[in-house]
């Protein structure tokens, strides 16, 4: 080590490099000087003199240093190859990385993102329920009658569905929708149909419109069945659930879909975790319109069991199975539910037998019905 | 001036000995890469994805910083910041147009079920722009010499222009694909620059139908036969890649590539491989968790799977979710590694750039843009190059 060789010194202190002055593309070789600046000079003259400071590294290829300066023009470059004037060179700028993203900038954009994170996962669970029921009697009826259409007319197409109303049947089925509607206090502004689809389902969609498919009726033995089952969904009606579900889902997807961004297949995380948060809220809107019907029927002086019996004919045992991520609840809680709050019948039948046959006939001598 | 004072009877310069092609030389380690990609794919996880903004910044700035035309390296300027900003500027433009795209839909619906879904052209027309503002960013980001690209033109002419050849695509069946490509390169590289040298598309659309012809041909075959679509595609990316490259003009700086097929078809195989690797990992992995899951629970073992109760056992879906994700972020780096690194690699080794002298002084010119683009093109899952 010849430590006190001065020529040792200035071949660190001074060597060749690369510049670039950020004004033109012109590639000149020069020399570079590190005394109290970092001196850069051409055929003599001196292009340019850095103050250590104002140095700051930028990307360049592996085993060369390449550096520029803050009171330089931004784009004007110095390249140096030789790794000892290069070390040399850093070890005198003292905030040559200060441009560079280190540990605490990724802390940084780690903790924020959790943040986010959690901000969106909270107005999701506590926030949207919330801003749903407070929107939802904003909502005009007429757009949401509107609503109403298009989804109806989708569901048609869907499922390639005909309105049954062969004459006995459809005059049955009004009596028996207008007892519990009167009942459940609700407007003549409901519609109501049967459709020929062999699927055991009912359903309500927004602005007031009902439908039970054609496959519940032939499962279902007696007028009480599926007075329980309408009475649920004109309870759907009356709480406007299918309004509110429409807000709370949108706004849930599409605050998830912003959360998760695009990591690739992140659409099936999206979908699970929406699957998650709304069959909770869906499940909740289930019980209430359960227990409206409880009480419609309970008025009508009819019991509710036979509903719930319907209901776990359909659906066989579900089983003990966790029901996270199921949009009811289990059938064979609600029909232990109807069954609790259950009162022996006091009123007269809904229908009369030979109605009900009428109704359960409705889509019969329909080209489109589907025996069952 | 001192050119004038020579004496005259020096004859006319002579024909000056044209430079030899410049070959592209990439200087970047496999292994620092791979490292990138996997600290990157640990770090989105955590951050729910927040991270792609600074991940894709890290992979350009290590791309770029390697890559030597004419012995002098590339280098990106752009930050993950801008691109979180722009993320966030088209997301307070999108949300208004998402909301008006759905009451017009509505509107449209209640006239005629399904009447809505033409309606997704407009998200075409918007992709499109998308495209275009996105490749004005990362050129305008991009440094040489110590002086930057830019890019002038307007991203709603040239989404129209693509929206009109995207309907000529449609009446065609594709066949038209060549001279669409030709007209919308033409169109962006006309209204690119490299300081004050402007830049220029010669590739022909005739030149593209010519070399790949029986693509059109084979494509519908590999809808039926898919082991030959990695072969088509990989066979079409190569022909695509080498008719743009050879395209590319700035000024009298010429750019050539004599890319072959079978390098780009070797990758999209190996890509394929790991992505099967990984999918037999990730369901023997399954199949563990179920196993062991289903030990625990009380019932016997033959009944727990022959009910449908393991489809709902909580434990089970968490370790089946956590062992999604893990895949999932797997595949990302293998595509990384192989489509972005491999593939930038061996098209940058197909490469020789001739008339570099055209950019020996070249003056600085032009203004940033900024990430809007970016932001739409990650709101709308779009990619360009």
């Amino acid at each position: 080590m010849d430590n006190d060789a001065p020529e040792i010194s200035t071949s660190q202190r001074s060597g060749s490099a690369i510049y670039f002055d950020g004004v033109s593309s012109r590639r000149r070789t020069v020399a570079v000087r590190l005394s109290d600046r970092l001196e850069i000079e051409e055929d003599g003259q001196a292009p340019a003199a850095w103050a250590y400071s104002d140095i700051r590294r930028v990307d360049g290829p592996t085993g060369m240093l390449r550096v520029s300066c803050l009171t330089a023009p931004a784009l004007a470059r110095l390249e140096v190859r030789d790794t000892t004037l290069a070390a040399e060179l850093i070890s005198r700028c003292a905030r040559i990385d200060d441009n560079a993203t280190g540990r605490r900038g990724v802390a940084a954009i780690v903790g924020w993102s959790l943040a986010a994170a959690i901000s969106i996962v909270a107005v999701v669970l506590f926030g949207l329920p919330l801003i749903a029921d407070r929107l939802t009697p904003l909502v005009p009826e007429a757009f949401e009658r509107r609503l109403g259409d298009v989804a109806d007319s989708q569901i048609k197409t869907m499922f390639d569905a005909k309105v049954c109303d062969n004459a006995a049947g459809q005059k049955a089925f009004v009596k028996l929708v207008t007892a519990i509607r009167e009942a459940a206090g609700l407007d003549t502004s409901v519609q109501s149909g049967v459709l020929s689809s062999s699927l055991p389902n009912a359903f309500a969609l927004p602005g007031g419109r009902v439908y039970l498919f054609n496959g519940l009726l032939a499962k279902a033995e007696n007028p009480d069945e599926i007075a329980g089952v309408l009475a649920h969904e004109l309870g759907h009606l009356k709480h406007r659930d299918s309004m509110r579900g429409l807000i709370r889902d949108g706004s849930t997807s599409f605050l998830i879909g912003l959360l998760f961004g695009d990591i690739t297949g992140s659409s099936a995380l999206i979908f699970g975790s929406r699957t998650l948060v709304t069959s909770s809220h869906s499940r909740e809107a289930e019980t209430n319109a359960d227990s409206f019907a409880i009480d419609v029927m309970h008025r009508l002086g009819r019991p509710a069991k036979p509903t719930g019996e319907l209901l776990l004919r359909v659906t066989g045992k579900e089983g003990k199975g966790l029901s996270i991520i199921s949009t009811h609840p289990l059938s064979e809680d609600r029909l232990a539910r109807m069954s609790r709050q259950d009162q022996p019948a006091s009123g007269p039948p809904l229908l009369s037998a030979g109605e009900w046959r009428s109704l359960k006939a409705i889509c019969d001598g329909n080209p489109d019905a589907i025996k069952l | 001036m001192n050119q004038m004072s020579w004496p005259p009877q020096v004859p006319p310069p002579p024909p000056s000995p044209v430079p030899p092609p410049m070959p592209v030389a990439f200087s970047g380690g496999r292994g620092e890469f791979f490292d990138l990609v996997k600290r990157g794919a640990g770090l989105e996880f955590v951050t729910l994805g927040f991270y792609r903004f600074w991940l894709l910044t890290d992979i350009r700035r290590h791309l770029w910083a390697n890559t030597l035309v004419g012995g002098d390296a590339a280098e990106y300027t752009g930050r993950g910041k801008e691109l979180l900003i722009g993320f966030l500027v088209a997301l307070a433009i999108l949300m208004p147009v998402y909301v008006g795209y759905f009451l017009i839909g509505l509107e449209a619906e209640h006239i005629q079920a399904f009447a809505s879904i033409p309606l997704i052209a407009f998200f075409y027309v918007f992709g499109q722009f998308a495209i275009y503002r996105a490749r004005r960013y990362r050129l305008t980001r991009t440094v040489w010499r110590g002086v930057r690209f830019w890019m002038t033109g307007s991203g709603w002419i040239y989404a129209l222009q693509a929206s009109l050849w995207g309907l000529l695509m449609i009446l065609t069946l594709g066949l038209v694909l060549p001279w669409r490509n030709a007209a919308l390169e033409r169109y962006k590289l006309r209204h690119s620059h490299y300081g004050d040298l402007q830049g220029s598309f010669e590739g022909r659309g005739w030149e593209f139908f010519k070399r790949g012809w029986w693509l059109w041909l084979l494509t519908p075959i590999a809808l039926y036969v898919i082991p030959i679509a990695p072969f088509i595609y990989g066979a079409y990316k190569a022909i695509e890649w080498r008719w743009w490259l050879s395209g590319i003009r700035f000024g009298g700086v010429r750019v050539e590539s004599k890319l072959r097929k079978s390098e780009l078809i070797g990758l999209y195989w190996k890509v394929i491989g790991w992505i099967v690797v990984l999918a037999l990992v990730f369901s023997a992995y399954l199949g563990l968790a179920a196993v062991l899951v289903g030990s625990m629970t009380d019932s016997s073992f033959t009944e727990f799977f022959k009910s449908q109760e393991f489809m709902k056992s909580i434990p089970l879906l968490v370790l089946a979710g956590v062992g999604y994700l893990v895949f999932a972020l797997a595949m990302n780096v293998v595509i990384r590694v192989y489509l972005l690194r491999d593939l930038w690699v061996r098209v940058l080794g197909s490469v020789n750039v001739s008339g570099l002298e055209a950019a020996a002084n070249v003056a600085a010119r032009g203004e940033l843009a900024n990430a809007l683009g970016e932001g739409f093109a990650d709101g709308l899952d779009v990619g360009g190059f």
